[in-house]
Protein backbone atom coordinates (compact mmCIF):
# COMPACT_ATOMS: atom_id res chain seq x y z
CA UNK A 1 0.00 0.00 0.00
CA UNK A 2 3.07 2.27 0.16
CA UNK A 3 3.12 4.58 -2.88
CA UNK A 4 6.68 5.12 -4.17
CA UNK A 5 8.10 8.40 -5.47
CA UNK A 6 7.30 9.40 -9.03
CA UNK A 7 3.71 8.21 -9.33
CA UNK A 8 1.75 11.19 -7.99
CA UNK A 9 1.31 14.57 -9.71
CA UNK A 10 2.36 17.86 -8.11
CA UNK A 11 -1.26 18.76 -7.32
CA UNK A 12 -2.06 15.45 -5.66
CA UNK A 13 1.27 15.52 -3.79
CA UNK A 14 0.47 19.02 -2.47
CA UNK A 15 -3.06 18.09 -1.40
CA UNK A 16 -1.95 14.93 0.38
CA UNK A 17 0.90 16.74 2.18
CA UNK A 18 -1.62 19.38 3.30
CA UNK A 19 -4.06 16.74 4.64
CA UNK A 20 -1.25 14.84 6.37
CA UNK A 21 0.14 18.10 7.80
CA UNK A 22 -3.23 19.13 9.22
CA UNK A 23 -3.77 15.62 10.63
CA UNK A 24 -0.37 15.38 12.31
CA UNK A 25 -0.54 18.99 13.57
CA UNK A 26 -3.96 18.26 15.10
CA UNK A 27 -2.57 15.11 16.70
CA UNK A 28 0.45 16.98 18.12
CA UNK A 29 -1.84 19.71 19.46
CA UNK A 30 -4.15 17.15 21.11
CA UNK A 31 -1.12 15.41 22.62
CA UNK A 32 0.22 18.74 23.92
CA UNK A 33 -3.10 19.52 25.59
CA UNK A 34 -3.30 16.07 27.19
CA UNK A 35 -2.81 16.43 30.97
CA UNK A 36 -1.02 13.05 31.02
CA UNK A 37 1.26 13.08 27.98
CA UNK A 38 2.88 9.79 27.12
CA UNK A 39 6.72 9.80 27.22
CA UNK A 40 8.33 10.07 23.80
CA UNK A 41 10.27 6.87 24.60
CA UNK A 42 7.05 4.86 24.95
CA UNK A 43 5.66 6.27 21.70
CA UNK A 44 9.00 5.56 20.04
CA UNK A 45 9.00 1.97 21.31
CA UNK A 46 5.46 1.52 19.96
CA UNK A 47 6.56 2.94 16.60
CA UNK A 48 9.54 0.57 16.55
CA UNK A 49 7.19 -2.30 17.41
CA UNK A 50 4.82 -1.39 14.54
CA UNK A 51 7.81 -1.15 12.22
CA UNK A 52 9.09 -4.57 13.31
CA UNK A 53 5.61 -6.14 13.13
CA UNK A 54 5.31 -4.91 9.53
CA UNK A 55 8.49 -6.81 8.72
CA UNK A 56 7.11 -10.17 9.91
CA UNK A 57 5.43 -11.59 6.84
CA UNK A 58 2.97 -14.47 7.02
CA UNK A 59 2.82 -16.71 3.93
CA UNK A 60 -0.75 -16.33 2.67
CA UNK A 61 -0.35 -18.39 -0.51
CA UNK A 62 2.67 -19.63 -2.49
CA UNK A 63 4.70 -16.53 -3.32
CA UNK A 64 2.34 -14.16 -1.52
CA UNK A 65 2.69 -12.94 2.03
CA UNK A 66 0.87 -10.45 4.20
CA UNK A 67 1.78 -8.44 7.28
CA UNK A 68 0.18 -6.30 9.94
CA UNK A 69 -0.23 -2.56 9.13
CA UNK A 70 -0.96 -1.65 12.73
CA UNK A 71 -2.88 1.64 12.44
CA UNK A 72 -6.05 0.29 14.08
CA UNK A 73 -4.03 -1.65 16.67
CA UNK A 74 -2.13 1.54 17.56
CA UNK A 75 -5.39 3.50 17.78
CA UNK A 76 -6.88 0.91 20.15
CA UNK A 77 -3.73 0.88 22.29
CA UNK A 78 -2.84 4.57 22.31
CA UNK A 79 -5.84 6.53 21.04
CA UNK A 80 -6.30 8.09 17.61
CA UNK A 81 -3.97 11.09 17.97
CA UNK A 82 -1.01 9.16 19.33
CA UNK A 83 -1.63 6.45 16.73
CA UNK A 84 -1.42 9.14 14.06
CA UNK A 85 1.92 10.38 15.44
CA UNK A 86 3.25 6.81 15.69
CA UNK A 87 2.18 5.90 12.15
CA UNK A 88 3.59 9.17 10.76
CA UNK A 89 6.97 8.42 12.36
CA UNK A 90 6.91 4.77 11.18
CA UNK A 91 6.17 5.86 7.62
CA UNK A 92 8.85 8.57 7.77
CA UNK A 93 11.47 6.07 8.98
CA UNK A 94 10.43 3.62 6.25
CA UNK A 95 10.62 6.31 3.55
CA UNK A 96 13.84 7.98 4.70
CA UNK A 97 15.91 4.99 5.74
CA UNK A 98 14.50 2.09 3.73
CA UNK A 99 12.87 3.72 0.65
CA UNK A 100 9.74 1.73 1.49
CA UNK A 101 7.32 4.37 0.20
CA UNK A 102 8.53 7.55 -1.44
CA UNK A 103 9.69 10.74 0.23
CA UNK A 104 7.45 12.94 -1.95
CA UNK A 105 4.68 10.34 -1.49
CA UNK A 106 5.10 10.48 2.30
CA UNK A 107 2.17 12.91 2.47
CA UNK A 108 -0.07 10.45 0.62
CA UNK A 109 1.12 7.47 2.63
CA UNK A 110 0.66 9.37 5.92
CA UNK A 111 -2.82 10.46 4.82
CA UNK A 112 -3.77 6.88 3.87
CA UNK A 113 -2.20 4.75 6.60
CA UNK A 114 -1.60 7.39 9.28
CA UNK A 115 -4.54 9.78 9.28
CA UNK A 116 -7.27 7.88 7.39
CA UNK A 117 -6.62 4.40 8.76
CA UNK A 118 -6.07 5.58 12.36
CA UNK A 119 -9.25 7.67 12.39
CA UNK A 120 -11.39 5.04 10.65
CA UNK A 121 -10.00 2.23 12.81
CA UNK A 122 -10.51 4.23 15.98
CA UNK A 123 -14.04 5.35 15.07
CA UNK A 124 -15.26 1.81 14.43
CA UNK A 125 -13.40 0.35 17.43
CA UNK A 126 -14.60 3.07 19.82
CA UNK A 127 -18.23 2.68 18.79
CA UNK A 128 -18.06 -1.07 19.26
CA UNK A 129 -16.26 -0.77 22.62
CA UNK A 130 -18.75 1.80 23.91
CA UNK A 131 -21.63 -0.38 22.77
CA UNK A 132 -20.33 -3.58 24.40
CA UNK A 133 -18.54 -1.96 27.38
CA UNK A 134 -16.19 -4.85 28.13
CA UNK A 135 -12.72 -6.14 27.29
CA UNK A 136 -14.35 -8.32 24.67
CA UNK A 137 -15.85 -5.18 23.17
CA UNK A 138 -12.34 -3.72 22.80
CA UNK A 139 -11.18 -6.83 20.96
CA UNK A 140 -14.26 -6.96 18.71
CA UNK A 141 -13.91 -3.22 18.10
CA UNK A 142 -10.25 -3.65 17.24
CA UNK A 143 -11.06 -6.42 14.78
CA UNK A 144 -13.80 -4.41 13.04
CA UNK A 145 -11.69 -1.26 13.17
CA UNK A 146 -8.73 -3.03 11.57
CA UNK A 147 -10.92 -4.19 8.69
CA UNK A 148 -12.39 -0.70 8.17
CA UNK A 149 -8.93 0.91 8.44
CA UNK A 150 -7.49 -1.35 5.72
CA UNK A 151 -10.33 -0.60 3.32
CA UNK A 152 -10.22 3.16 3.93
CA UNK A 153 -6.43 3.21 3.41
CA UNK A 154 -6.77 1.14 0.21
CA UNK A 155 -9.48 3.41 -1.18
CA UNK A 156 -7.45 6.54 -0.40
CA UNK A 157 -4.34 5.03 -2.03
CA UNK A 158 -6.35 4.20 -5.15
CA UNK A 159 -7.87 7.67 -5.18
CA UNK A 160 -4.48 9.44 -5.26
CA UNK A 161 -3.16 7.12 -7.98
CA UNK A 162 -6.33 7.63 -10.01
CA UNK A 163 -6.36 11.40 -9.59
CA UNK A 164 -2.71 11.46 -10.72
CA UNK A 165 -3.80 10.04 -14.07
CA UNK A 166 -1.99 6.74 -13.59
CA UNK A 167 -5.17 4.66 -13.80
CA UNK A 168 -8.89 5.45 -14.29
CA UNK A 169 -10.31 6.37 -10.85
CA UNK A 170 -13.31 4.04 -10.52
CA UNK A 171 -11.70 0.83 -11.83
CA UNK A 172 -8.60 1.27 -9.63
CA UNK A 173 -10.79 1.96 -6.58
CA UNK A 174 -12.89 -1.10 -7.41
CA UNK A 175 -9.75 -3.22 -7.88
CA UNK A 176 -8.15 -2.01 -4.64
CA UNK A 177 -11.36 -2.60 -2.67
CA UNK A 178 -11.73 -6.15 -3.96
CA UNK A 179 -8.07 -7.09 -3.38
CA UNK A 180 -7.95 -5.46 0.05
CA UNK A 181 -11.00 -7.29 1.40
CA UNK A 182 -8.78 -10.37 1.86
CA UNK A 183 -5.92 -8.25 3.26
CA UNK A 184 -8.38 -6.51 5.59
CA UNK A 185 -9.61 -9.87 6.89
CA UNK A 186 -6.01 -10.89 7.61
CA UNK A 187 -5.32 -7.55 9.33
CA UNK A 188 -8.51 -7.97 11.38
CA UNK A 189 -7.61 -11.53 12.42
CA UNK A 190 -4.05 -10.56 13.39
CA UNK A 191 -5.21 -7.46 15.30
CA UNK A 192 -7.72 -9.60 17.17
CA UNK A 193 -5.09 -12.22 18.01
CA UNK A 194 -2.73 -9.53 19.37
CA UNK A 195 -5.48 -7.82 21.37
CA UNK A 196 -6.66 -11.10 22.95
CA UNK A 197 -3.16 -11.60 24.36
CA UNK A 198 -2.85 -7.96 25.49
CA UNK A 199 -6.28 -8.06 27.18
CA UNK A 200 -5.26 -11.24 28.98
CA UNK A 201 -1.87 -10.11 30.26
CA UNK A 202 -1.81 -6.31 30.31
CA UNK A 203 -5.34 -4.88 29.96
CA UNK A 204 -4.03 -1.58 31.34
CA UNK A 205 -2.23 -1.04 28.04
CA UNK A 206 -5.54 -0.53 26.22
CA UNK A 207 -5.47 3.22 26.67
CA UNK A 208 -7.03 4.25 23.38
CA UNK A 209 -10.41 2.54 23.40
CA UNK A 210 -12.35 2.07 26.62
CA UNK A 211 -15.64 3.11 28.14
CA UNK A 212 -13.88 6.10 29.75
CA UNK A 213 -12.08 7.18 26.59
CA UNK A 214 -10.65 10.70 26.80
CA UNK A 215 -12.88 13.55 25.70
CA UNK A 216 -10.22 14.70 23.25
CA UNK A 217 -11.03 11.63 21.17
CA UNK A 218 -14.54 12.92 20.45
CA UNK A 219 -13.29 14.92 17.47
CA UNK A 220 -11.42 11.89 16.15
CA UNK A 221 -14.53 9.75 16.50
CA UNK A 222 -16.58 12.23 14.45
CA UNK A 223 -13.79 12.64 11.85
CA UNK A 224 -13.33 8.88 11.57
CA UNK A 225 -17.02 8.15 11.18
CA UNK A 226 -17.35 10.92 8.63
CA UNK A 227 -14.36 9.44 6.78
CA UNK A 228 -15.92 5.98 6.71
CA UNK A 229 -19.28 7.45 5.61
CA UNK A 230 -17.61 9.52 2.89
CA UNK A 231 -15.62 6.53 1.66
CA UNK A 232 -18.82 4.47 1.44
CA UNK A 233 -20.72 7.30 -0.22
CA UNK A 234 -17.99 8.08 -2.72
CA UNK A 235 -16.88 4.63 -3.65
CA UNK A 236 -19.73 2.25 -3.09
CA UNK A 237 -22.65 4.38 -4.30
CA UNK A 238 -21.64 4.15 -8.01
CA UNK A 239 -21.82 0.38 -7.71
CA UNK A 240 -25.28 0.42 -6.12
CA UNK A 241 -28.02 -1.61 -7.78
CA UNK A 242 -29.98 0.11 -10.54
CA UNK A 243 -32.98 -2.17 -9.87
CA UNK A 244 -36.16 -0.55 -8.46
CA UNK A 245 -36.46 -0.50 -4.67
CA UNK A 246 -39.40 -2.12 -2.82
CA UNK A 247 -41.75 0.85 -3.05
CA UNK A 248 -40.97 1.44 -6.73
CA UNK A 249 -41.51 -2.25 -7.43
CA UNK A 250 -44.88 -2.29 -5.58
CA UNK A 251 -45.97 0.94 -7.26
CA UNK A 252 -45.16 -0.54 -10.64
CA UNK A 253 -47.07 -3.76 -9.88
CA UNK A 254 -50.14 -1.90 -8.53
CA UNK A 255 -50.13 0.61 -11.35
CA UNK A 256 -49.74 3.91 -9.47
CA UNK A 257 -46.14 4.62 -10.26
CA UNK A 258 -47.17 7.23 -12.85
CA UNK A 259 -48.96 9.26 -10.19
CA UNK A 260 -45.76 10.22 -8.46
CA UNK A 261 -45.31 13.93 -8.93
CA UNK A 262 -42.96 16.32 -7.21
CA UNK A 263 -43.91 19.79 -6.21
CA UNK A 264 -40.32 20.99 -6.44
CA UNK A 265 -37.19 20.14 -8.35
CA UNK A 266 -34.43 18.45 -6.36
CA UNK A 267 -30.96 19.98 -6.73
CA UNK A 268 -29.47 16.67 -7.94
CA UNK A 269 -32.39 14.58 -9.32
CA UNK A 270 -31.49 10.86 -9.40
CA UNK A 271 -27.96 11.80 -8.22
CA UNK A 272 -27.23 13.53 -11.56
CA UNK A 273 -24.76 16.43 -11.35
CA UNK A 274 -25.06 19.18 -13.98
CA UNK A 275 -21.30 19.55 -14.41
CA UNK A 276 -20.28 15.85 -14.37
CA UNK A 277 -20.94 13.75 -17.46
CA UNK A 278 -20.06 10.27 -16.10
CA UNK A 279 -23.09 8.82 -14.21
CA UNK A 280 -20.81 6.84 -11.84
CA UNK A 281 -18.68 9.87 -10.91
CA UNK A 282 -21.83 12.01 -10.60
CA UNK A 283 -23.35 9.47 -8.19
CA UNK A 284 -20.13 9.44 -6.15
CA UNK A 285 -19.94 13.27 -6.01
CA UNK A 286 -23.63 13.48 -5.09
CA UNK A 287 -23.05 10.89 -2.36
CA UNK A 288 -20.19 12.93 -0.88
CA UNK A 289 -22.16 16.19 -1.05
CA UNK A 290 -25.17 14.47 0.56
CA UNK A 291 -23.09 12.95 3.36
CA UNK A 292 -21.44 16.29 4.16
CA UNK A 293 -24.86 17.95 4.08
CA UNK A 294 -26.35 15.39 6.47
CA UNK A 295 -23.32 15.75 8.78
CA UNK A 296 -23.73 19.56 8.86
CA UNK A 297 -27.48 19.29 9.56
CA UNK A 298 -26.87 16.66 12.30
CA UNK A 299 -24.21 18.89 13.88
CA UNK A 300 -26.55 21.91 13.75
CA UNK A 301 -29.43 19.94 15.31
CA UNK A 302 -27.18 18.56 18.07
CA UNK A 303 -25.93 22.11 18.80
CA UNK A 304 -29.51 23.36 18.93
CA UNK A 305 -30.64 20.59 21.28
CA UNK A 306 -27.67 20.93 23.64
CA UNK A 307 -28.70 22.39 27.01
CA UNK A 308 -27.15 25.79 27.78
CA UNK A 309 -23.73 25.50 29.42
CA UNK A 310 -23.65 27.50 32.65
CA UNK A 311 -20.08 26.60 33.39
CA UNK A 312 -21.03 23.96 35.97
CA UNK A 313 -18.49 21.48 34.67
CA UNK A 314 -15.54 23.83 34.52
CA UNK B 1 28.78 20.49 16.26
CA UNK B 2 26.55 23.35 15.09
CA UNK B 3 28.31 23.47 11.71
CA UNK B 4 27.87 19.69 11.32
CA UNK B 5 24.17 20.07 12.10
CA UNK B 6 23.94 22.87 9.54
CA UNK B 7 25.69 20.69 6.96
CA UNK B 8 23.34 17.77 7.66
CA UNK B 9 20.29 20.02 7.44
CA UNK B 10 21.54 21.55 4.16
CA UNK B 11 22.24 18.09 2.69
CA UNK B 12 18.81 16.90 3.78
CA UNK B 13 16.98 19.90 2.28
CA UNK B 14 19.07 19.79 -0.91
CA UNK B 15 18.37 16.10 -1.43
CA UNK B 16 14.66 16.62 -0.78
CA UNK B 17 14.65 19.32 -3.46
CA UNK B 18 16.30 16.91 -5.91
CA UNK B 19 13.86 14.11 -5.00
CA UNK B 20 10.99 16.55 -5.57
CA UNK B 21 12.39 17.69 -8.93
CA UNK B 22 12.83 14.10 -10.12
CA UNK B 23 9.49 12.84 -8.82
CA UNK B 24 7.44 15.66 -10.33
CA UNK B 25 9.03 15.95 -13.81
CA UNK B 26 6.28 14.98 -16.30
CA UNK B 27 6.48 11.36 -17.52
CA UNK B 28 4.09 11.53 -20.46
CA UNK B 29 0.94 10.35 -18.71
CA UNK B 30 -1.04 13.27 -20.15
CA UNK B 31 -0.43 12.01 -23.68
CA UNK B 32 2.37 14.46 -24.50
CA UNK B 33 5.89 13.27 -25.33
CA UNK B 34 8.35 13.14 -22.44
CA UNK B 35 10.40 16.33 -22.66
CA UNK B 36 14.16 16.41 -22.95
CA UNK B 37 14.50 18.40 -19.74
CA UNK B 38 12.66 15.66 -17.83
CA UNK B 39 15.15 13.03 -19.05
CA UNK B 40 17.99 15.45 -18.17
CA UNK B 41 16.58 15.99 -14.66
CA UNK B 42 16.33 12.26 -13.96
CA UNK B 43 19.86 11.65 -15.30
CA UNK B 44 21.36 14.47 -13.22
CA UNK B 45 19.54 13.34 -10.06
CA UNK B 46 20.66 9.74 -10.58
CA UNK B 47 24.30 10.79 -11.11
CA UNK B 48 24.18 13.04 -8.02
CA UNK B 49 22.75 10.09 -6.05
CA UNK B 50 25.66 7.88 -7.14
CA UNK B 51 28.12 10.62 -6.11
CA UNK B 52 26.45 10.90 -2.69
CA UNK B 53 26.67 7.10 -2.31
CA UNK B 54 30.40 7.42 -3.16
CA UNK B 55 30.75 10.18 -0.55
CA UNK B 56 29.15 7.78 1.97
CA UNK B 57 31.88 5.24 1.16
CA UNK B 58 29.94 2.90 -1.12
CA UNK B 59 31.36 1.63 -4.40
CA UNK B 60 29.28 1.67 -7.59
CA UNK B 61 28.17 -2.02 -7.50
CA UNK B 62 26.97 -1.70 -3.90
CA UNK B 63 25.15 1.57 -4.70
CA UNK B 64 23.43 -0.04 -7.69
CA UNK B 65 22.48 -3.06 -5.57
CA UNK B 66 20.84 -0.73 -3.02
CA UNK B 67 18.78 0.92 -5.76
CA UNK B 68 18.18 -2.33 -7.64
CA UNK B 69 15.97 -3.94 -5.03
CA UNK B 70 13.45 -1.15 -5.65
CA UNK B 71 12.94 -2.21 -9.29
CA UNK B 72 10.19 -4.83 -8.63
CA UNK B 73 8.30 -2.40 -6.39
CA UNK B 74 8.46 0.32 -9.06
CA UNK B 75 7.48 -2.14 -11.81
CA UNK B 76 4.28 -3.10 -9.93
CA UNK B 77 3.06 0.48 -10.38
CA UNK B 78 4.72 1.37 -13.69
CA UNK B 79 3.86 -1.65 -15.87
CA UNK B 80 0.02 -1.51 -15.49
CA UNK B 81 0.08 2.29 -15.96
CA UNK B 82 2.19 1.90 -19.12
CA UNK B 83 -0.25 -0.70 -20.47
CA UNK B 84 -3.11 1.77 -20.02
CA UNK B 85 -1.27 4.41 -22.11
CA UNK B 86 -1.94 4.61 -25.91
CA UNK B 87 -0.51 1.56 -27.74
CA UNK B 88 2.36 3.40 -29.43
CA UNK B 89 3.50 4.91 -26.08
CA UNK B 90 3.54 1.77 -23.92
CA UNK B 91 7.31 1.50 -23.82
CA UNK B 92 8.05 5.22 -23.49
CA UNK B 93 5.58 5.78 -20.61
CA UNK B 94 6.77 2.63 -18.81
CA UNK B 95 10.44 3.63 -19.16
CA UNK B 96 9.78 7.24 -18.10
CA UNK B 97 7.74 6.20 -15.05
CA UNK B 98 10.34 3.65 -13.98
CA UNK B 99 13.33 5.95 -14.41
CA UNK B 100 11.51 8.82 -12.70
CA UNK B 101 10.68 6.64 -9.67
CA UNK B 102 14.13 5.05 -9.52
CA UNK B 103 16.05 8.34 -9.75
CA UNK B 104 13.96 9.88 -6.95
CA UNK B 105 14.31 6.77 -4.77
CA UNK B 106 18.07 6.58 -5.45
CA UNK B 107 18.50 10.16 -4.25
CA UNK B 108 16.56 9.41 -1.06
CA UNK B 109 18.55 6.24 -0.44
CA UNK B 110 21.85 8.03 -1.05
CA UNK B 111 21.27 10.83 1.44
CA UNK B 112 19.95 8.38 4.07
CA UNK B 113 23.10 6.27 3.64
CA UNK B 114 25.33 9.33 3.88
CA UNK B 115 23.69 10.96 6.91
CA UNK B 116 22.69 7.79 8.75
CA UNK B 117 20.00 7.73 11.47
CA UNK B 118 21.79 10.16 13.81
CA UNK B 119 22.46 12.62 10.98
CA UNK B 120 18.81 12.53 9.97
CA UNK B 121 17.72 13.24 13.55
CA UNK B 122 20.15 16.18 13.73
CA UNK B 123 18.87 17.53 10.42
CA UNK B 124 15.25 17.21 11.55
CA UNK B 125 16.04 19.06 14.80
CA UNK B 126 18.06 21.75 13.03
CA UNK B 127 15.16 22.36 10.61
CA UNK B 128 12.97 23.13 13.65
CA UNK B 129 10.33 20.52 12.93
CA UNK B 130 7.94 20.02 15.91
CA UNK B 131 10.07 18.94 18.88
CA UNK B 132 7.62 16.22 19.92
CA UNK B 133 7.79 14.66 16.47
CA UNK B 134 11.60 14.82 16.47
CA UNK B 135 11.66 13.22 19.96
CA UNK B 136 9.46 10.31 18.86
CA UNK B 137 11.50 9.94 15.65
CA UNK B 138 14.72 9.73 17.68
CA UNK B 139 13.19 7.34 20.22
CA UNK B 140 11.94 5.11 17.38
CA UNK B 141 15.40 4.88 15.83
CA UNK B 142 16.90 4.19 19.25
CA UNK B 143 14.41 1.38 19.93
CA UNK B 144 14.50 -0.09 16.44
CA UNK B 145 17.71 -2.06 16.73
CA UNK B 146 16.65 -3.62 20.04
CA UNK B 147 13.14 -4.48 18.86
CA UNK B 148 14.46 -6.03 15.63
CA UNK B 149 16.95 -8.10 17.62
CA UNK B 150 14.06 -9.32 19.78
CA UNK B 151 12.02 -10.24 16.70
CA UNK B 152 14.87 -12.30 15.29
CA UNK B 153 15.37 -14.08 18.61
CA UNK B 154 11.64 -14.82 18.95
CA UNK B 155 11.39 -16.17 15.40
CA UNK B 156 14.45 -18.34 16.00
CA UNK B 157 12.92 -19.70 19.21
CA UNK B 158 9.63 -20.39 17.43
CA UNK B 159 11.43 -22.22 14.65
CA UNK B 160 13.35 -24.27 17.20
CA UNK B 161 10.10 -25.31 18.88
CA UNK B 162 8.52 -26.33 15.57
CA UNK B 163 11.10 -28.44 13.76
CA UNK B 164 10.03 -29.24 10.21
CA UNK B 165 7.39 -26.49 10.10
CA UNK B 166 9.49 -23.30 10.01
CA UNK B 167 8.45 -20.20 11.91
CA UNK B 168 5.03 -20.20 10.24
CA UNK B 169 2.68 -22.88 9.08
CA UNK B 170 0.66 -22.22 5.94
CA UNK B 171 -2.22 -19.80 6.47
CA UNK B 172 -4.51 -21.79 4.19
CA UNK B 173 -3.56 -25.18 5.67
CA UNK B 174 -3.98 -24.15 9.31
CA UNK B 175 -5.33 -20.61 9.50
CA UNK B 176 -6.28 -20.69 13.16
CA UNK B 177 -2.89 -21.90 14.39
CA UNK B 178 -1.02 -19.48 12.14
CA UNK B 179 -3.01 -16.40 13.15
CA UNK B 180 -3.00 -17.37 16.82
CA UNK B 181 0.74 -18.05 16.77
CA UNK B 182 1.44 -14.78 15.03
CA UNK B 183 -0.83 -12.90 17.41
CA UNK B 184 0.90 -14.29 20.49
CA UNK B 185 4.33 -13.57 19.07
CA UNK B 186 3.51 -10.01 18.05
CA UNK B 187 1.67 -9.35 21.33
CA UNK B 188 4.70 -10.63 23.29
CA UNK B 189 6.89 -8.33 21.22
CA UNK B 190 4.56 -5.42 21.98
CA UNK B 191 4.55 -6.14 25.71
CA UNK B 192 8.34 -6.49 25.81
CA UNK B 193 8.85 -3.27 23.82
CA UNK B 194 6.50 -1.22 25.97
CA UNK B 195 7.72 -2.66 29.27
CA UNK B 196 11.29 -1.89 28.27
CA UNK B 197 10.37 1.65 27.26
CA UNK B 198 8.47 2.19 30.53
CA UNK B 199 11.41 0.84 32.56
CA UNK B 200 13.79 3.19 30.76
CA UNK B 201 11.43 6.11 31.40
CA UNK B 202 11.22 5.28 35.12
CA UNK B 203 15.01 5.02 35.30
CA UNK B 204 15.35 8.39 33.55
CA UNK B 205 12.96 10.04 36.00
CA UNK B 206 14.69 8.37 38.96
CA UNK B 207 17.90 10.07 37.82
CA UNK B 208 16.17 13.43 37.90
CA UNK B 209 14.87 13.67 34.32
CA UNK B 210 11.86 15.88 33.66
CA UNK B 211 8.44 14.19 33.66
Amino acid sequence: MHSPDGFLTAGVTGVTWAIAGVGVATALRAEKRDPNPMPAGVLGATAAFVFAAQMINIPVAPGISGHLVGAALSAVLLGPWRAMIVMAVVLAVQALLFQDGGITALGANTTDMGVGASLAGYAVAALSARWMRSARGCVVGGVLGAFAATLVAAVLTALWLGLSGLYPVLPIVQFMLVTHVAIGLLEAALTGAVLVTVVRWRPDLLRGVSSDAPLASGGALVAGLLGVALAIAAFLSPFASMLPDGLEHAAGRLGFSGRAASGWTAPFPDYAMPFVSSPSVATAVAGVVGTIGVAIVAWGVSRGLRPPDHGLHR
Amino acid sequence: MASTDRLHAAAFVGSLALVLAAALAPAGLDGRAVSLWAWATWSIVFVVALLVFRRAGLLLPEALRRVGWLVPMVAVFAVPAALLAPAEEHFMVGAALSIRALSAAAMGAAVATWLGPSGLVRAVRHLRLPARLADVFEATLASLAIVLRQVRAMLRAREARRPGFGAWSDLFASPRDTVRGFGRLVASLLLRSLERAEALEQARRARGGAA
